[in-house]
């Protein structure tokens, strides 16, 4: 029988500091076995728990996209015991991995029309695997926008790529920081202000992924831009433990996370109370 | 419908250990509790529920999911025979049949394997259920407000009736069913033994309050849910969590690694969502921070959530939380209250 408290075994490849304060760290994982790589099918949107033998684990969504063969990525933030004890992990390591978990991001509905991609600080790995997997298939989709704020400009994770990406044509990226910064030639201000200033068409789906405080202005400039509360989507976090809806801890109303999410509508959230 | 002298126990039990691992109810130190039992004799055969609930049977307080060392992971999945369960009254084996569903299976996507719970099912598969109509309900009994009672036979696979001297059983399910057709030694059912049920079903029932009508509790709850009504409902609860520890339907749990990274192994144990830490997140931010929202989700959650994802109450109205809390917060109250309540007023 299929036992999904097992974590499979990862072998870590390579880790990437992503800010000078080092409390943000992307880990590339290969698979030890080859049988689970096959196994692993997922969709932008969904996460693991990150398992540590010894030491517990966490869920993190995944960053890296389908696409990327072999390679599942995670961006995890230094916070409480396990990210603690993630951050001490080296290259060569073996950890665990159990998912993928939970719900994606609507792909079936954004194929074939426009998306703008709303992102804060770190929370922008589920919506970096939207990204890369859209770019991959770039013709399936229509235009793609992104809106990505961070404190500053060392806090934006996944820079080479946000470089590269700007230079496209078939991407239009918004950075924004939260102050001014010497040498920081682009947008300055809070992701809300620049939702509402940007310029964006409301028959596009809108994928906003963010600190709470974020997504929470940020919604109401998007229904006051005309987007419609079915066509906006967003990804919660919660404290976690069995990712498999028995555990009760996820709960927000009668919806688990996860298994019923991370990701919901506008117009689902509004009918679950407990979700901002 | 067959019978057995009260005599004959030991010989049934025997009988039953050949193929199963038998539990029934025990004196575990000041406590009642489902244990498992070799013979007849250690049975506590009290006509009241016990006191501790029969969930640990199939979801034990702690469990070892696996152990790892240098080799790998183990896990320990039981592998002993199936087990069957004598002793039950009719509100605990509806909470074990109520939690199979969520162990199972996973309310929107019951195909999907990576959902069920093996450490449930290798315990729960081919069990064997005897349950007991209950002649003699408490005063914080209240199975009768869902559309059971104390003589309910659904979820028995054998449904007994103890008559004092004899026990009167009846196949339910398939596998009880065969069970009584495999077991010899039993005397057939006379019509006294009918007046006798009749008589017996009649005395439970005058034991009991009338039932209060739940068919509007969900959509109240839904209504109420930001109402400052749950300020007062929750005023004296102090979060002890004894209630959900006591609860036979209460399934949350936490899992917690013990050991080292070379040798150790994962736990999971009964958890409880009265509890501050239950919610709180690394970054210190807590959505139910308050005691007020977390009596609410209990709440909410038997007899709101649960029914919209089940169509049933996380609830049998076993009363033990009634009896155990220790500021009398009775449940049954909560519930009148909330149904009592006018929100326009």
């Amino acid at each position: 029988m299929c036992n999904t408290y097992i974590p499979i075994s990862m072998k870590i490849e390579r880790i990437i500091n992503e800010d000078p304060d080092k409390t943000l760290r992307t880990y590339d994982l290969s698979f030890v076995n080859k049988e689970d790589e096959i196994k692993f099918k997922y969709m932008p949107g969904q996460f693991c728990e990150f398992s540590i033998l010894g030491k517990g684990e966490s869920p993190f969504g995944i960053a890296s996209s389908p696409t990327e063969e072999g390679i599942i990525k995670f961006t995890i933030s230094r916070t409480g015991s396990v990210t603690q004890e993630i951050h001490y992990l080296q290259e060569g390591d073996i950890v665990g991995i159990r998912g993928p978990l939970g719900n994606w991001y609507p792909d079936e509905k954004l194929r074939g029309n426009d998306t703008v991609i709303i992102g804060g600080g770190f929370a922008f790995t589920t919506l970096r695997s939207m990204i890369v997997y859209m770019l991959d298939h770039r013709d399936e989709y229509g235009k793609i926008t992104v809106i990505y704020g961070a404190r500053s400009p060392e806090f934006f994770i996944f820079k080479d790529e946000l470089k590269e990406w700007e230079a496209r044509e078939d991407i239009t990226l918004h950075l924004t920081i939260d102050k001014p910064y010497p040498g920081w030639d682009k947008l300055i201000g809070f992701v809300p202000a620049v939702t509402k200033e940007v310029g964006l068409d409301p028959s596009a789906y809108v994928l906003v992924c963010g600190p709470p405080i974020m997504i929470k202005y940020t919604l109401p400039v998007l229904s006051e831009i005309g987007f419609e509360d079915s066509k906006i989507f967003t990804s919660l976090e919660r404290r976690m433990k069995c990712g498999i809806g028995k555990c009760g801890r996820c709960g927000i109303g009668s919806k688990y996370i996860c298994i019923d999410g991370p990701v919901f509508s506008l117009q689902e959230l509004k009918k679950i109370p407990e979700s901002f | 419908m067959i019978k057995i002298k009260h005599e004959q126990l030991p010989a049934l039990i025997d009988f039953l250990s050949e193929k199963y691992q038998v539990y029934a109810p025990v004196q575990y130190g000041k406590e009642t509790a489902f244990k498992k039992i070799s013979s007849a004799s250690e049975i506590n055969k009290s006509k009241y529920n016990t006191s501790l609930n029969p969930k640990e049977i199939f979801f034990p307080q702690s469990e070892v999911m696996f152990t790892y060392d240098k080799e790998g992971i183990k896990t320990p999945l039981p592998k002993d025979k199936p087990i069957a369960v004598w002793g039950l009254k009719t509100c605990d084996t509806k909470s074990i049949r109520i939690l199979d569903e969520v162990f199972s299976n996973a309310y929107q996507m019951p195909e999907k394997e990576m959902y069920k719970d093996p450490y449930w099912i290798a315990r729960y598969k081919n069990c064997l259920l005897f349950s007991s109509a209950c002649n003699e309900p408490l005063s914080t009994c209240f199975c009768n407000w869902f559309d059971s009672g104390p003589f309910d036979k659904t979820g028995s696979d054998v449904y007994v009736i103890d008559t004092g001297n004899e026990y009167i059983m009846e196949g339910i399910s398939d596998s009880g069913k065969a069970f009584l057709e495999n077991y010899k030694a039993v005397e057939q059912v006379t019509p006294e033994d009918q007046t006798k049920i009749d008589e017996l079903k009649k005395k439970a029932k005058s034991y009991m309050q009338p039932p209060v009508e739940l068919a509007g509790l969900k959509d109240k709850l839904q209504d109420i849910w930001d109402d400052p009504i749950w300020d007062e409902v929750s005023a004296k609860c102090i979060n002890c969590g004894a209630c959900a520890y006591i609860c036979p339907t209460c399934h949350c749990f936490d899992v917690s690694d013990e050991g080292k990274e070379d040798k150790g192994k994962r736990v999971r144990l009964w958890d409880c969502c009265m509890f501050q830490l239950f919610t709180k997140e690394a970054s210190g931010h807590n959505p139910r921070e308050l005691s007020r929202n977390r009596v609410r989700q209990r709440v909410m959650h038997k007899y709101n959530y649960f029914v919209e994802n089940y169509h049933e109450f996380l609830c049998t109205g076993c009363g033990r939380c009634v009896q155990v809390c220790p500021v009398n917060l009775d449940i049954r109250r909560v519930i009148q209250k909330i149904l009592d309540y006018d929100k326009a007023k």
